[in-house]
């Protein structure tokens, strides 16, 4: 009944949502990190290894775009701003993780002319708690939008990317 | 009994010239039509086709390059959101560099919103942007005694690995600046950098007939009608002979 309810709203929301004619961005990265840890931290570094440039193949279904990932650790928690394309564009989202599970994630830009619902409080809601499970996939099913599909498999797509980086960055 | 054997054959020939005539384009719609169904899947709206008279068709302005940047070993070149990198040609909507710098195994591309980092191979390492930054615009890029420098509104930034800044004073920095081209150079790199037009975009225009303005989607409207003139003309070609069968 629950999933139900929430899958009314989600598709409320994509019927009453109007597509944004640019690229809105809802929050910087800094304001987020800002907002994760409450004070200052420095970046960190993860290097893609060659094994690890494959896995974030097969989880990105594409190389990925950069040889280095920069993110942000604190008192057990890390922060990932990823960035991946939906349909035309890149969408970028901030990814805090915590005992190797997602405690939650923000839409901080979103370029697409379509789609931009997975921003919403109820789509996002869905990752809190996801875990990576065999195949490097998520342990739960994530609810599409309708006309969002493309953008909701990206979010996917990072959120699993995230939860490998945080395990990488702790071996 | 005659008559109607007349405007039987009649409706057989025409059908046959005018199916045959529609054939070219009942099959540019068709396979435009299974591209685009199967375009998100086929990535279609990440490939581009480059082509000069495309661009002129579209109104695409195809900028070509003044100048361009040149480090000991690199060379750079960028026009119509395009970078020619040591020749190799890639991107479609990249901002335009303000600078080039190179150490002995990484060079760095600036714009002044981000700092490209790559491998001495061409391979990125890095795109760095506000929040890795310690200055917001990149003004200028410079390298001198293993050591980066990057100019912002905010300073001037030092680093040996482009992963950390410190500030520095240092006042006698040769900053990378842009050299005009020749124009064989000029002519050459217009060639290799034209503007894009999106595949997806291409096959949407082609099946609706947009391609060709406002005329080519009466066209294919006009199309349309024909396909359904033919049906229906062709359904009853094939019905009618087996009906007076029938009626025999």
């Amino acid at each position: 009944m629950k999933r139900r309810d929430s899958l009314g709203v989600l598709l409320a929301l994509a019927l009453c949502t109007r597509a944004p004619a640019h690229a809105d961005v809802y929050q910087s990265p800094e304001s987020f990190i800002g907002e994760v840890f409450g004070q200052r931290v420095s970046p960190k570094v993860l290097w893609l290894t060659k094994l690890m440039q494959a896995q974030a193949s097969a989880i990105l279904g594409h190389p990925p775009a950069q040889l280095r990932q920069r993110y942000w650790r604190e008192g057990g928690r890390s922060v990932w701003i990823l960035e991946e394309t939906g349909k035309e564009e890149l969408i970028g989202a901030g990814f805090v993780v915590a005992h190797q599970q997602i405690d939650h994630v923000r839409v901080l830009a979103y370029r697409e002319s379509r789609g931009q619902e997975v921003r919403q409080p109820a789509f996002l809601r869905q990752f809190k708690g996801a875990r990576l499970a065999r195949g490097a996939s998520l342990d739960r099913d994530i609810d599409g939008i309708a006309g969002a599909t493309l953008s909701v498999a990206a979010m996917e797509r990072m959120a699993r990317l995230a939860l490998y980086f945080d395990a990488s960055s702790r071996n | 009994m005659a008559r109607r054997l007349v405007v039987l054959r009649c409706l057989r020939r025409w059908h046959a010239r005018v199916g045959i005539t529609a054939t070219l384009f009942f099959l540019v719609l068709a396979g435009t039509g299974v591209g685009l169904n199967h375009g998100d899947d086929l990535r279609l709206d990440g490939r581009h086709v480059h082509f000069a008279w495309l661009a002129r068709w579209y109104g695409r302005p195809a900028d070509a390059p003044l100048d361009a940047f040149r480090s000991g070993r690199h060379e750079l070149a960028a026009a119509n959101g395009r970078w020619s990198l040591d020749g190799r040609v890639f991107g479609e909507r990249l901002p335009q560099p303000v600078g080039l710098a190179e150490l002995p195994d990484l060079f760095v591309v600036a714009s002044r919103a981000a700092l490209y980092v790559y491998r001495d191979d061409g391979v990125l390492v890095e795109r760095m942007e506000q929040v890795a930054l310690p200055g917001m615009p990149l003004q200028a890029v410079a390298s001198a005694g293993g050591t980066f420098f990057l100019k912002t509104a905010s300073g001037t930034f030092a680093s040996a690995d482009a992963m950390s800044w410190r500030r520095t004073e240092a006042l006698e920095i040769s900053w990378s600046r842009p050299v005009p081209l020749s124009g064989t150079a000029q002519r050459r790199y217009a060639a290799a950098l034209l503007p894009g037009i999106s595949v997806q975009r291409l096959l949407l225009d082609l099946h609706s007939g947009r391609f060709f303005g406002r005329f080519g989607t009466l066209f294919v409207d006009l199309l349309a009608a024909l396909l359904a003139v033919l049906s229906l003309i062709g359904g009853w070609l094939f019905f009618r002979p087996r009906h007076r069968r029938e009626r025999q």
